[in-house]
């Protein structure tokens, strides 16, 4: 009880306004937000890969792979949060043994095992097999039983299993784009579904979830490949960047004029909840929704990777833009989900008032829990690039 | 069949073995960790109502208490506090019942509790007994002066404020402040006992704002003055202005 006082009395000296007892404390905080960042991230990182596939873009064809990879350690991580969130982890196998199909989040289960079982783990496998088997080859020891085993003893690299594949690579693609539509549209549907809240209820949520997901995978890989290059000691290819960094703008746009619309519709609306809702704007989410989302995250690396491409710059110019972009961007996706998150939680229900977020550092929840997550999915990628390296140079001619 | 099987893809068959793999052990991890009584009678395991039965009771209900204490809950239940339950204010009290004497309920003595309900607050409703304690007797336990079987005050309120203080609160800062709340609202003296059966009256003639408002009204120059026929006749003129706050928008 004192360790309650304790932590709840400096939040009531900063609450504005009438709120009801319940709403003191936020009940999702950091892990909810990293949570559809992550699984954003998985998406855009996926829908990035497709288009080598699917829609046949060439030049990113050097970030294909290490798309995928992405993805797949994004996806294997952003459970994790939830987990951590609900604090019963052993329980978790229950979701998928006694489904309730009246529950969103238990049906999640499904689709995030159908995502990561039947489209990202089968594409990688379909992609990866001739050039496994053909390492297994030539490799010893446990790298070559690893090898064996990742490509389940296959031995028919012939010109028609070949073909087989890449045939397959294309159909789990085309599969794949609603897979991760739906796996992102979810996470929005999830928010967009809360009747009661009036910052989270829109027809619009999960659209807007997806763009701002494509928007922040392609950021995601664009960095990753710009990272990974020259600590590989290779040269970054100019073309791919540039067609990366056009895709970026070209879904930027579409995330923001969503954005857009939907804020114009709430404000013609003004449904009875817009007093509260512009005075959250303006004061408790001002720095991060105003000035990291909108203009940081948004406008900015908008306007840089407009300028590079009307003025024709020199080939390191356009490198530092296109990085500091991807990273501006990153940052301003982030804050969208905490704006989304924390955000839907600081306004009373009865609309009278506003309470704060207080994070705690430590902790199952805490700030450093939430880092420790955040980090995880690049540690499984330097994994996974190990045993699936996903560089051109090694691909077998 | 032979033939059949040859024309499949070697990866198809792998796979295919792989699929079947995943898919039996699913099927036995299913049956092996589903709970026997799950789905009986819902999605849940049936034996969680047996849990939560077989949890250890902690309160008696009101009306085991009336056995012994019944004229304490008659006293209570022809009261204000009619709608609360003994053990909301004494604590759960099952023990009490099994050895009255070793165990004795709690008594709430302080100054804290009974504001859980009656501290002022905006969003209770009007007309519920409200205080701020920092200064309503701040010396003084609750039950010195109120009976909490038998909330009634101990002295009936003198002023309208004692029970409409938010009203009387902006009444204070505007041009009405020195018209006595009666002449406004014909109050029977039964209002303050009995406050939701003798309801205060509200004015229902525009005249009655009229006899300081209209052009042709005797009161002072500064008094806001209207047409009383052309100023939107058809409506009451409380349906339009605050008269506790008439300068409010």
């Amino acid at each position: 009880m004192e360790e309650l006082i304790q932590h709840l009395t400096p939040i009531l000296k900063e609450i504005w306004g009438y709120i009801f007892p319940n709403e003191i404390e936020l009940h999702w905080g950091i892990l909810i937000v990293l949570y559809p960042y992550l699984t954003g991230l998985v998406a855009g990182a996926f829908i990035l890969a497709s288009l080598v596939k699917v829609f046949n873009v060439k030049e990113l064809q050097p970030t294909y792979r290490l798309a995928m990879l992405t993805a797949m350690s994004f996806l294997i991580v952003a459970p994790l949060p939830l987990l951590a969130h609900l604090g019963h982890p052993e329980k978790a196998y229950e979701i998928l043994i006694t489904p309730n199909s009246a529950s969103a989040m238990a049906m999640f289960g499904f689709v995030y095992a159908w995502y990561l079982m039947a489209v990202l783990c089968l594409e990688i496998w379909f992609e990866y097999r001739r050039d496994i088997i053909l390492w297994s080859q030539k490799e010893t020891g446990i790298k070559k039983w690893i090898h064996k085993i990742v490509s389940l003893f296959s031995k028919d690299i012939s010109e028609k299993a070949i073909h087989f594949d890449k045939k397959w690579v294309k159909i789990i693609t085309i599969i794949g784009i609603p897979s991760a539509f739906l796996l992102h549209g979810y996470v929005g549907f999830i928010f967009g579904s809360v009747k009661a809240n009036p910052w989270w209820s829109s027809v619009l949520m999960p659209i807007v979830f997806l763009f701002s997901a494509i928007v922040s995978g392609i950021a995601m890989v664009l960095v990753l490949y710009m990272i990974i290059t020259p600590i590989r000691g290779k040269q970054l290819d100019i073309l791919c960047l540039d067609k990366l960094a056009s895709y970026l703008f070209y879904v930027m746009i579409i995330d923001f004029s969503l954005e857009a619309l939907d804020f114009v519709q709430r404000v013609y609306e003004s449904e009875e909840s817009i007093k509260i809702l512009a005075y959250l704007v303006s004061n408790k989410l001002f720095i991060s929704l105003v000035v990291i989302q909108l203009f940081m995250g948004m406008l900015i690396p908008l306007t840089m990777i407009a300028l590079i491409k009307i003025f024709k710059s020199p080939p390191d110019l356009k490198k530092m833009v296109y990085f500091i972009s991807a990273i501006l961007v990153q940052v301003g996706i982030f804050s969208t989900r905490w704006n989304i998150v924390i955000g839907g939680q600081l306004f009373s229900k009865s609309f009278r008032g506003l309470t704060v977020y207080k994070i705690t550092f430590f902790g199952l929840e805490g700030f450093f829990s939430a880092v420790v997550i955040f980090c995880l999915p690049f540690i499984i990628l330097y994994i996974l690039t190990k045993i699936l390296p996903p560089w051109e140079e090694v691909r077998n001619p | 069949m032979k033939k059949f099987l040859q024309k499949i893809p070697e990866q198809v068959k792998r796979l295919s073995i792989l699929l079947v793999v995943v898919v039996i052990v699913f099927i036995i991890a299913t049956s092996l960790l589903t709970p026997k009584d799950f789905g009986l009678i819902g999605h849940f395991r049936a034996s969680s109502v047996q849990n939560n039965a077989n949890k250890k009771m902690q309160y008696a209900g009101q009306e085991t208490c009336s056995d012994c204490h019944e004229d304490m809950w008659k006293t209570k239940n022809a009261g204000y506090h009619k709608n609360l339950s003994c053990e909301v204010c004494h604590g759960p009290s099952l023990n009490h019942v099994n050895e009255p004497d070793q165990f004795k309920p709690v008594k709430p003595k302080g100054r804290t509790f009974c504001p859980v309900c009656h501290e002022y607050n905006p969003s209770r409703p009007t007309g519920f007994p409200q205080i701020v304690t920092a200064s309503h007797n701040p010396r003084k336990i609750c039950i010195t002066c109120h009976n909490p079987h038998n909330p009634t005050p101990p002295q009936t309120p003198k002023d309208c404020s004692a029970c409409h203080a938010e009203i009387s609160n902006a009444k204070s800062v505007s041009s009405h402040m020195d018209i006595p709340c009666t002449k406004c609202h014909k109050t029977s003296a039964k209002h303050r006992l009995s406050p939701r059966e003798f309801l205060p009256t509200k004015p229902t003639q525009r005249e009655f704002c009229g006899q300081c408002h209209s052009k042709e009204a005797k009161s002072d120059e500064s008094i806001p003055r209207i047409n009383m026929t052309t100023h939107e006749p058809r409506y009451v003129c409380w349906q339009c202005h605050y008269p506790h706050l008439p300068e409010a928008q």
